[in-house]
């Protein structure tokens, strides 16, 4: 199968740089798989779960949340705020994450600043652990 | 009489030996930090020049494009964010950047402030200005998720109308002995003015739209530049840090030479003395 470059930055650096088979990652409209020779192509990451397939076959998963995606000229670059490949989440981490995000919502009732920032550390906790399991 | 003084003084070398051994390593341990902070912020380069090309992009290719973090207003309230340090002992770093703000806020406009660093939250605390959170007292453990918090309250802040103006205020580091404050505007965003045309990506598809796509990576965009300042700071602030703890290093050094000095003159008198006395009595 014909691959395709993809280079994965995050603001704590490279995640990625290589030849894969596809890419598939949660856009903020939905799930998008990207083969070799797409279209140019411009979308904004959701939060979810991203693999790719790289050229020898082997499938990677990881929590990509946040950021963009831009294939131009058979060259994907998927720039992530969070990327994490499945084996470097930390499930208790995550899960401590999740139970404090929940308490704080608990808490938060009416303060909708609260309300925002909870809800999404609560978002980025379930993404993890769903990315984990 | 003389030797109280000799004990005195060899005392005082001794104390100023001690503290000199403290500016040192505080000067050493600025160095490392201010290596770090700035590894940090190259390693984040990439990241940020992305998500700034197309935002440039989707400026540029499409004309009749509009997004509410783009579309000036009438300006009446303002949101500075003011990072400062933790700590003293860093030159001019932290006057310097009060210095700045204050400046800022001579027009009378109405502010909020979001202080980064303890500095700025007492400073803020001290001048009874209407501060926005402060959850980020302390500036040394800002990390990246953090900044996205930021970005993510002011942009709300800015989306709701809470302030029609955002401008982040922090310290550049010019070079290791020059570290100058400078205000920059996040909200609105200007279209930047190189509109490098590059080979134009007119047919690019944006999904699900240029707007939606646009405004769901400008969090993204100012939380990086907000860590970019923050980097700057951190970097500027152990640059400074460094600085006058050098000069305070060499001050020391001085101070003991000056004190040997005192004290081998004090010693020689003593002998001197001494003999004399013998001398005088060894005569009779």
């Amino acid at each position: 199968m014909s691959t395709f470059h993809l280079k994965i930055s995050t603001p704590d650096g490279l995640a990625f740089d290589g030849k894969v088979e596809r890419l598939r990652v949660r856009m903020i409209d939905g799930d998008v798989c990207l083969l070799a020779h797409h279209t140019d192509y411009v979308s904004a990451v959701g939060a979810g779960e991203a693999a790719i397939v790289t050229a020898d076959g082997q499938t990677k998963s990881a929590a990509c949340i946040g950021g963009m995606l831009a294939m131009i000229h058979n060259e994907a670059n998927l720039i992530a705020t969070t990327f994490e490949w499945a084996d470097d989440i930390d499930l208790e981490r995550a899960k401590r994450a999740k139970e404090k995000a929940e308490a704080r919502i608990a808490a938060a009732k009416n303060d909708d600043k609260e309300l925002m920032l909870a809800s999404a550390k609560l978002q980025r906790a379930l993404v993890r652990i769903h990315v984990k399991h | 009489m003389a030797g109280a003084s000799m004990k005195d003084i060899k005392l005082r070398i001794r104390s100023v030996e001690s503290t000199m051994q403290i500016t040192k390593a505080m000067e050493l341990v600025a160095s490392s930090k201010l290596r770090k902070a700035k590894e940090r912020q190259e390693r984040s380069r990439p990241y940020f020049t992305g998500l700034k090309e197309t935002l440039i992009e989707i400026e540029s290719n499409s004309s009749d494009f509009v997004s509410p973090y783009q579309k000036k207003r009438e300006v009446k309230k303002r949101c500075l964010i003011m990072i400062a340090g933790d700590r003293g002992l860093a030159g001019g770093y932290n006057s310097n950047i009060i210095k700045a703000v204050t400046e800022k806020m001579q027009d009378g406009m109405p502010v909020c402030i979001l202080p980064i660093g303890k500095r700025a939250v007492d400073f803020c605390a001290r001048k009874g200005v209407e501060i926005l959170t402060t959850e980020f007292a302390e500036a040394g453990c800002i990390s990246i998720p953090d900044c996205f918090t930021i970005s993510n309250l002011v942009t709300q802040g800015y989306l709701s109308g809470q302030f029609d103006e955002v401008s982040i205020i922090y310290t550049q580091f010019v070079s290791m002995l020059t570290q100058t404050p400078k205000a920059e505007s996040l909200l609105p965003l200007k279209a930047e003015g190189s509109r490098k045309q590059r080979e134009s990506h007119t047919l690019v598809l944006y999904e699900p739209s240029p707007e939606e796509v646009y405004d769901a990576i400008v969090p993204g965009y100012i939380a990086g530049m907000i860590y970019g300042a923050m980097c700057e700071s951190v970097a500027s602030e152990q640059g400074a840090r460094r600085t006058a703890m050098d000069a305070a290093s060499k001050n020391a050094a001085e101070m003991i030479e000056d004190l040997s000095l005192r004290y081998n003159r004090a010693r020689q008198g003593a002998i001197t003395q001494e003999i004399t006395e013998i001398v005088a009595g060894a005569e009779h």
